[in-house]
Parts: C-alpha cells; sequence; structure tokens
C-alpha cells in the first residue's frame, strides 16, 4: 500500500464534508421551519391554515434560498477541483463556514421578521439548581488534552529543526474552546410557567449537547495537531502508516463529531416539539431571544475564535 | 425546584425574587445548608442586571434567611429563634387587610382566602418534610 497523495486525501475530507453537508440539508435544514410542529414557521406562532395558503410560499421560498446557498458553495469546490487549487480547500472550509453561518442566520431572522414575531409576555420560572462547571466539562479531559498540546510544541520546539509554525498554531488556536464551554455553561435563558420541568430539561440537553459538540471539535484539532511533532521523528518507512493511522483517527473523531451534532438536532426536534421555541417567549424583563440559551459571553467568544481561525486561514494563504 | 414570577407582578423584581425564596423556605422546599445558585446565574437565566439578583440575595441574608460564603454561594441559614418583635411582624399583614378590605373583600372572604394559603402550606410543609424524611 503507498502513501495517498495530497489530491486523494482532499478528495477523501471533501467527500466526508459533502457527504455531512448533503445528510444535514435532507434530514434538518430543509424542514427546519416545521420542527415546532403546524403552528410554527420557524419558531414564529402563525395563524391556523397558515400552510395551507402563504404558508406555502414562504417554504418554498426557505427551501429555493437553502439550495441557492448550498448550489453556490458546490460551484465554488467544484472551481478548486477544475482549477487543480488544492491550496484553496482550507480557503472553501473557511469561507463555507463564513457564507453558510451568517447567510442561514440572516435568511432566519429576516424571514421572522417579517413573519412579525411578537410573542405575549409569559411568567417566567427560573432554576434554583446551581450549574457548576464540573457537572459539564471533564477537568481531567482539560489536563490531558492541555497536556498533549503543550507537549507537541514541546518537541516542536526542542527538536531544532526548522518547522512552520503556522499550521500548529492554527490547530492550537482552534482547539482552544474551553472559555466557550465554560460560557455554554453559565448560559441561560428564562423558562415559562408553564411545563417548567420539561422545558428546563430541553435546555440542559442542547446546552449539554453544545458543549458535547465543542468537545469533540477541540479533540479533533488536537489530533491534527500531534501529525506535527509525530512528524518530525517517524522514518519515511513509518510514515506510511502513521499517514494511515492519522486519518483513521481523525476521521473517527470527525464522524462522531457529526453524529453529536445530528443526534442534537434529533433531540432538540423530539423534546422541543411541544414547547415554546425560542424566540417566541418575552418575559416581563426581557425580550424574546432567538439565540436561546447562547449568552452574549458565549457570542463575544465565538467571533474572537472564528475570527481568529479565518484570519489564520486568511494569512497562510497570503503570506 | 422553580421559582416564578408573574408576568403582571408590581413590586421590583429583586422583591419578587427574596419572597419566592422566602416562601420556599417557609413551605420547606428549601432546607437549610441548601445552596441557592449564583448571582450571576440567576441574572443571566432571567436576563436581568446582576446587582437585582445581589439586591435581593443581600436583602434575604440581612433578614437571616441566607449566609452568604466566599467561594460557597449563598447557603440557606438555619432556622435559629429571634426574638421577634410581634408587632413589627403583623405590620405587612395589616397593610394587606387594609388592602383586600378596600378592594371589597368581606371579612369572610379573607378569612377564607388566608386559611387556603395557611392550609397550603403546611401541606407543602408536611410534603416536604414527608420527602425530606425518606431521604
Amino acid at each position: 500500500m503507498s502513501a495517498p497523495t495530497e489530491f486523494e486525501v482532499m478528495i477523501f475530507a471533501t467527500t466526508l464534508v459533502v457527504l455531512t453537508l448533503a445528510y444535514g440539508l435532507v434530514k434538518f435544514a430543509w424542514s427546519q421551519p416545521l420542527k415546532n410542529g403546524p403552528g410554527f414557521f420557524l419558531g414564529v406562532e402563525v395563524p391556523a391554515g397558515f400552510y395551507d395558503g402563504r404558508g406555502k410560499l414562504w417554504l418554498n421560498g426557505y427551501r429555493a434560498a437553502l439550495l441557492a446557498l448550498h448550489l453556490a458553495l458546490v460551484v465554488a469546490l467544484g472551481g478548486c477541483f477544475v482549477l487543480k487549487r488544492w491550496e484553496w480547500m482550507p480557503v472553501w472550509c473557511g469561507g463555507f463556514a463564513l457564507v453558510y453561518v451568517p447567510t442561514y442566520a440572516a435568511l432566519t431572522l429576516w424571514m421572522r421578521h417579517k413573519l412579525g414575531t411578537r410573542p405575549p409576555v409569559r411568567a417566567v420560572a427560573f432554576s434554583l439548581q446551581s450549574r457548576h462547571l464540573g457537572d459539564y466539562i471533564s477537568w481531567p479531559l482539560e489536563a490531558l488534552s492541555a497536556a498533549i498540546v503543550a507537549s507537541c510544541w514541546w518537541v516542536l520546539l526542542r527538536h531544532g529543526a526548522k518547522f512552520d509554525w503556522l499550521p500548529p498554531f492554527q490547530m492550537t488556536w482552534s482547539a482552544i474552546v474551553l472559555p466557550g464551554k465554560i460560557a455554554l455553561v453559565h448560559s441561560g435563558a428564562p423558562l415559562p410557567a408553564e411545563r417548567t420541568e420539561e422545558h428546563y430539561r430541553y435546555q440542559d440537553a442542547t446546552r449539554r449537547n453544545s458543549i458535547n459538540v465543542l468537545n469533540s471539535w477541540g479533540w479533533l484539532m488536537v489530533v491534527t495537531l500531534c501529525i506535527f511533532p509525530l512528524r518530525q521523528f517517524v522514518s519515511p518507512m513509518k510514515s506510511l502508516s502513521l499517514i494511515w493511522i492519522f486519518l483513521a483517527v481523525f476521521t473517527a473523531v470527525f464522524v462522531y463529531m457529526m453524529f453529536l451534532i445530528f443526534r442534537g438536532q434529533k433531540l432538540a426536534t423530539t423534546m422541543g416539539r411541544d414547547l415554546y421555541p425560542s424566540g417566541n417567549f418575552a418575559t416581563p424583563y426581557r425580550s424574546s431571544s432567538w439565540m436561546g440559551t447562547m449568552s452574549r459571553p458565549y457570542l463575544v467568544w465565538f467571533a474572537i475564535w472564528f475570527g481568529g481561525i479565518l484570519a489564520l486561514i486568511l494569512y497562510s494563504q497570503f503570506r | 425546584m422553580f421559582l416564578t414570577l408573574e408576568a403582571n407582578d408590581k413590586r421590583p423584581i429583586y422583591q419578587q425574587i427574596a419572597d419566592g425564596i422566602k416562601s420556599l423556605i417557609a413551605g420547606g422546599s428549601l432546607r437549610e445548608g441548601m445552596t441557592l445558585p449564583s448571582v450571576r446565574q440567576v441574572a443571566g437565566d432571567l436576563g436581568v442586571n446582576l446587582n437585582t439578583v445581589a439586591v435581593a440575595y443581600r436583602q434575604l441574608q440581612d433578614e437571616g434567611f441566607v449566609t452568604v460564603r466566599h467561594g460557597a454561594g449563598a447557603v440557606i441559614a438555619p432556622r435559629a429563634p429571634r426574638s421577634i418583635d410581634k408587632a413589627e411582624l403583623l405590620k405587612p399583614l395589616q397593610t394587606v387587610l387594609t388592602q383586600l378590605i378596600l378592594s371589597g373583600l368581606t371579612s369572610r372572604e379573607i378569612e377564607e382566602a388566608v386559611r387556603r394559603e395557611l392550609a397550603h402550606l403546611q401541606q407543602t410543609r408536611s410534603s416536604n418534610g414527608e420527602k425530606g424524611g425518606a431521604q
């Protein structure tokens, strides 16, 4: 067995991404407006019979926009292949996130705004149960992750050989997800006074799932970082098996992360079916928040972290 | 365990929080040694200012219902017998009774309401006592 070429690795990674994207589109994004049942469109309460009339137009418009967005991304990906510019693939991945996330969010917000979301003010409840970081974050695993990252850098710096600092730095930056997890533990949203326990369990389940997704992303990056110091030591003979081992581990962690994301989506759909959707619940002290439990500290962290990843990708392309 | 704040309650938020916690202590749902969530958590969950929750907790501390320990947060204090000025304690009751009479409620209706509330409180206390005993 020979070592996979850069082209083959890119094909493999792209296939993984495209398959995931297609599954997410068909399984979740396509029917997202209907996930709270026929009484809602994207979490906004709509009158009875909405889907017999203008609701059909809204749904078709949403789906057309979603398809156009995916088509644009596929065309960009096809461009990379046709022009054989493999070095653009990381830019495509970053660009994909940069284009997809804000466009989808803007589309959702615009539709919600047009449908006129003015949820009634309801009585509000809050839990008297303390949320401790230790209940959500495994400190031994955090320590292990930090130790692996530190060891990788120690090996890279001590080895003496010249190495390109940028790729391992990109991986290290991407692996720093602990502040996001801490922000998620502290984030919460008001609970309605009716069926409070169910709303609380739903909120906690989505919080835990988001933390698990961040966890697996962090490990994906740590696994990728490990390849840089290992490459310094392993002879070309052994590097072949190393590449295959790396690909297997990377794929396993990636598949696990996607499993968590899709399981979380399914869980949220199942648990939240009959509950008040995020953004359709206003309290006397807080307007409705479409973002659910994602607090301002979490969004600030995400903006800095994600902005850093994009900046590093751009820097690596144009330095 | 949850604390519900009504949408049309005219009391300040900090007062609603403090009164709600006192009611849970009176009902036996919150017992000595139990820890309340941090000020940051409650403020974040409710979407109110940190100071609002801090004022509620300070009031509970001043009245001896909770003790605030650095690092441990607000803990429900033991219900030590206090030297109680009964006349002082009954003042809020007089205010409420005056309001109810001015609202047009009859003495019988008020008596029934008070009896019902007391029975509810007693029931909550005994059911929480049973739970505590079972644990």
